[in-house]
């Protein structure tokens, strides 16, 4: 079987989502033991292949190879290296998760499960696509099956995407300010976020045609470009700002991000879930997968770029995330301050923080994760997620209130916790490149510990509004089942990293070699200066 | 200039597909004639299998690779002619089968109807195969003429009266310019084939010859500036008349497109180059902004037609055999998708009798399945994997940017995200918003068999376009040695040439 596990991840959840069309909604039980049932499979394939991955071995394994178009240079080709396997476990927890977490849907959930497994897919097979052209293809592919997801499952932001600080007084955003309409429902959430991750494709898709073009070989095979293309000069630095931003609107870097927290507050839990899990990963894995392994030399270059952006995305998104009033608009802005996080692990290009970054992403996965199933939680049972109507719900629901803690926990980075691990990697392997830059990371650490805080507080702690006496707590294996998964292996791993550690970092390691040992090592200049 | 039409039985199997077809046709008026009782579906149904006959020998020529040249190099069988060829019976079978509930709408000449969509088939199935400027004019108002009249078929309805008109006097003006610009050109070079054009000389006469030429092959095709009948006459037209006239007419015009340029033209390609690259601008531009705009949904696929016929214009810009190679598989996506789009139309507007936007609303409740497939047809126009649309748009970007058009590539790309927002605007209606009357759509079977067609299409020209591609391929050999540009053409290398 273990040959063929990467065909088996990536096509359990399409031929579920092809199975369910020939169900009827009518059948809601069916339904959505079909969609467990291809997540479920899907998890245990991923984590079979998270275990049968050879760290000592290193390098692509896996590799399916089917040729797919020799006129155009397009293979079907998939392999999973040290970077791509720990993103693929993550996506299909959170699937998996997913599935479980949106159990209670009513409206069509057939439709609901059929673009829920879509998007899981796509995102997992960019995670495993070693050509261009699949790697292009999946990407797009994730984004239409969101903007249903939102449209139609979503819920309106209700106008408390304002903020106000403790006194109660309206605080403005001055920097968020590029397309940020502020508009309140859900089709404009959606509609931003597809028009948006369709402009940052075409962008990127620009980038990869001139790749094409210039690299003289006329193939997609990203394999062949890392050994063979040469590009270089103002024609290479053109190449990587087109991809880098195209993929980093996804991420979401600093100016590019207004879509995302918009997005994340407008859509229904599973579905904010994958996309602050695994959707904005996509950002970070397509610049190392494309940039980073076609164009090494240009990577070193301008790669200060992204130490320069992350600055502002760890501060912004943290003091935004600080004043806000809507739960899931803090959580989103959480996740894209932390996203700031990987992206200066990557700018230090060192192996120690860009081992960091990619555990950073799967712990970021798992807490965010949790922290928007149980924030969905709590809007299914209240209705509402305008933190400073509601309060005093840990006496309804428990069982929630210490998942939450423990996600809160793993957020901010407790010891114990994998975010622990990967944070202190990113800090310690950027220290020598950008000091002023780590310790930006570490205020963000602590603006994290307080809007987290704060949100507790405000929504489980202090006093209860009557209206909310009829909320209950999770009861069912079905809806204590995927937080307990998430949290067993966020512990888990955070305690037992060594196996992950091993994995990221082979890697990791011919990746940063190939960057680094082009020139001499004399780039030891402070922080954030431009080359 | 002799000719001397000496034919033999060898001769004329090359004419067996439009042979075929003109005796069925004539069938089936003699049918519609003598049984009056004959209910107008059966004659449909006898219809789609002449067509299915058709197409059975075109696939047995294309297999056998059977191909010749007719009456003094006039007429052409290759495999670009084939190609097209199938490419329009098969959108005809489609296009009848969408039509047979609409056709109740007609109080008079039902019958004919099938009559005339056969005979504008079978004169764009010649059009594909014409290769001199005499069996380009004639066989161009051959398949016209049968759209006249079809457009303006529903008598009662001004609308469609009034499109009827606009196309017939803009149809004629544009027959004109193209009667002109053939005799300047036949004038200039005492040539009428295509082949034999390509040594001439460049002239003044020559240029305003083919640019008259050029217009009136752009109203045909519906690129901008000659695009100002289409909006109109797709709106009043009766559906599957627009459904007919947006997809295979454009198939049969690109055929002769390509000839022209690739062929006669071939010594002029720096500056057909440039006219295509701005009529493809143009016409992206322009079709994707005003479909912003409109509200009824023939409308706007009138409109996004004519920002696919830019990205089509692409790869004719791109000048090279995989710029025809990506045009042909952009075609074949886009007959899929264009069609399944109209039939979804025809299926709602037969329920519903409306074709505003705004009457989809909520319909994912009233009929899941025309849901979906509008969904599907959608996001493939917009070119979004794993859909046929998004294959065909990749295709033409890499034949454009190994001829390092990249403007035009930038244009494209930019286009493709604002068109995604229109098409997204209609998913919204369709699954957002609720419907106002919940009533469950039905939908008869060959509306049902059409949108599958579609669909099966759209789907796997997107996942596994290999087969297709490499056929595409072969289809157009003969245009392999159009690489440099601007170099002089062997031409007597050329299957037609000699």
């Amino acid at each position: 079987m273990d040959p063929y596990l990467l065909l088996i991840i990536l096509f359990a959840p399409f031929l579920g989502a092809i199975l369910l069309i020939f169900v009827s909604n009518r059948q809601p039980l069916l339904v959505r033991a079909i969609a467990a049932l291809s997540a479920g499979i899907c998890l245990l394939c991923s984590f079979r292949l998270f275990y049968a991955y050879d760290p000592d071995a290193g390098g692509f394994q896996f590799i399916q190879r089917f040729v797919w178009s020799e006129e155009l240079g397009i293979a079907f080709y998939l392999g999973v290296d040290g970077i791509g396997t720990p993103l693929v476990l993550a996506s299909s927890i959170l699937l998996f998760a997913g599935i479980f977490i949106s159990w209670h849907i009513e409206d069509r959930a057939k439709e609901f499960y059929i673009f829920l497994l879509i998007l899981a897919a796509a995102t997992i097979g960019v995670f495993m696509s070693l050509d261009l052209f699949f790697l292009y293809f999946f990407y797009e592919m994730s984004v239409i099956p969101m903007y249903l997801l939102l449209g139609v499952w979503g819920s309106h932001t209700k106008g408390y995407l304002e903020m106000t600080d403790a006194e109660g007084k309206k605080k403005r955003d001055f920097v968020g300010f590029i397309l940020n309409f502020a508009a309140n429902s859900k089709e404009y959430a959606a509609m931003k976020l597809t028009l948006f991750l369709s402009a940052g494709a075409v962008v990127a898709l620009m980038g990869i045609l001139l790749i094409y073009q210039f690299s003289g070989l006329y193939t997609f095979d990203i394999l062949v470009l890392r050994e063979q293309a040469e590009l270089s000069g103002t024609l290479s630095w053109v190449i990587w700002l087109l991809v880098f931003f195209g993929f980093a609107s996804i991420a979401p870097i600093w100016p590019l991000h207004s879509w995302s927290p918009v997005g994340h507050a407008a859509a229904p839990a599973a579905t904010s879930m994958l996309h602050a899990g695994v959707l904005m990963k996509l950002g970070h894995f397509s610049i190392i997968r494309v940039a980073w392994e076609i164009m090494p030399d240009t990577t070193r270059e301008l790669m200060p770029i992204a130490a320069v952006l992350c600055v502002f995305s760890i501060i912004y998104g943290g003091f935004v995330a600080y004043y806000a009033r809507d739960t899931k608009y803090v959580i989103g802005y959480s996740s894209s301050s932390h996203m700031g996080y990987v992206f200066l692990g990557m700018a230090a290009l060192d192996y120690i923080s860009l081992t960091g970054a990619v555990l950073y992403m799967f712990a970021h996965a798992l807490a965010t994760g949790m922290l928007f199933a149980m924030a969905g939680w709590v809007y299914d049972q209240t209705h509402t997620r305008d933190i400073p109507s509601l309060g005093g719900l840990a006496t309804r629901m428990p069982f929630v209130t210490a998942c939450f803690m423990v996600a809160c926990m793993a957020s901010i980075g407790m010891p114990g916790t994998v975010n622990f691990i990967a944070e202190i990697m990113i800090i310690v392997g950027a220290w020598n490149k950008y000091p002023f830059q780590v310790i930006v990371a570490v205020v963000g650490i602590v603006l994290t510990m307080a809007y987290l805080f704060r949100m507790m507080r405000g929504v489980f702690y202090g006093p209860m509004d009557h209206k909310y006496s009829h909320a209950h707590d999770t009861v069912a294996w079905v809806d204590r089942a995927p937080l307990l998964i998430m949290i067993a292996c966020s512990i888990g791993y955070g305690i037992f990293p060594g196996h992950f550690y091993d994995v990221i970092r082979s890697g990791v390691d011919p990746l940063i070699s190939r960057i680094m040992e082009l020139t001499p090592l004399v780039t030891q200049s402070a922080g954030g200066m431009m080359p | 200039m002799t000719f001397t039409l000496s034919m033999s039985a060898a001769d004329l199997l090359l004419l067996l597909p439009e042979i075929f077809l003109t005796l069925w046709l004539c069938a089936v008026l003699t049918v519609d004639f003598t049984m009056r009782r004959l209910p107008q579906q059966q004659l449909a149904y006898l219809s789609v299998a002449g067509l299915l006959g058709v197409l059975a020998i075109l696939i047995w020529f294309d297999q056998t690779g059977i191909s010749g040249t007719l009456f003094g190099r006039m007429f052409v069988v290759d495999g670009l002619a084939l190609f097209f060829k199938i490419f329009i019976v098969g959108a005809t079978v489609i296009v009848i089968l969408v039509s047979v509930d609409y056709v109740n709408r007609f109080h008079f000449f039902r019958g004919e109807y099938y009559f005339l969509v056969m005979m504008s088939a079978l004169g764009m199935m010649f059009m594909s195969s014409a290769n001199d400027l005499l069996s380009l004019f004639v066989t161009l108002e051959f398949s016209t003429f049968g759209f006249y009249i079809l457009v303006a078929y529903l008598r009662d309805d001004l609308a469609s009266n009034e499109a009827g008109l606009k196309f017939f006097i803009l149809g004629v003006f544009a027959a004109g310019l193209l009667a002109y610009g053939i005799s300047l050109v036949f004038g200039e070079t005492g040539k009428l084939v295509f082949a034999d054009m390509a040594a001439a000389e460049p002239s003044a006469g020559l240029v305003i010859g083919y640019l008259l030429i050029f217009g009136a092959l752009g109203f045909k095709i519906g690129a901008v500036p000659f695009h100002s009948w289409i909006p109109d006459t797709y709106h009043g037209a009766p559906t599957p008349v627009t459904t007919f006239l947006s997809v295979v007419p454009k198939g049969a015009a690109f055929a002769i497109l390509i000839r022209m340029l690739f062929v006669a033209m071939a010594t002029f390609k720096p500056a057909w180059v440039l006219l295509m690259v701005a009529a493809s601008i143009l016409s992206m531009t322009y079709g994707n902004i005003v479909a912003i705009a409109q509200r009824n949904i023939k409308r706007l696929l009138a409109y996004s037609g004519i920002a696919q016929i830019g990205n089509v214009l692409i790869g004719l810009a791109a000048g090279t055999k995989m710029g025809s190679d990506a045009i042909l598989f952009y075609l074949l996506t886009y007959l899929f998708a264009n069609l399944g789009a109209f039939a979804v139309v025809i299926a709602v507007s037969n329920a519903i009798r409306s074709d505003e936007i705004e009457d989809y609303s909520g319909l994912n409740r009233r009929s899941p399945f025309l849901a979906f497939a509008m969904l599907v047809f959608l996001l493939s126009l917009a070119g979004v994997p794993p859909l046929a649309g998004f294959i065909g748009k990749l295709y033409i970007f890499v034949a454009a940017i190994k001829e390092e058009l990249y403007t035009l590539i930038v244009v494209g790309l930019i286009n493709v995200v604002i068109s995604m927002y229109y098409y997204l605007v209609v998913v919204k209606k369709m699954y957002i918003n609720e419907p106002t009357d919940p009533t469950v759509l039905t939908i008869s079977t060959p509306m049902k068999v059409a949108v599958y067609v579609g669909l099966i299409g759209t789907l796997a020209l997107g996942i596994y376009p290999r087969p297709i591609i490499n056929w595409i391929v072969d289809a157009t050999l003969m245009f392999s040695q159009i690489v440099a540009p601007s170099a002089s053409l062997p031409v007597s290398s050329l299957p037609f040439g000699g």
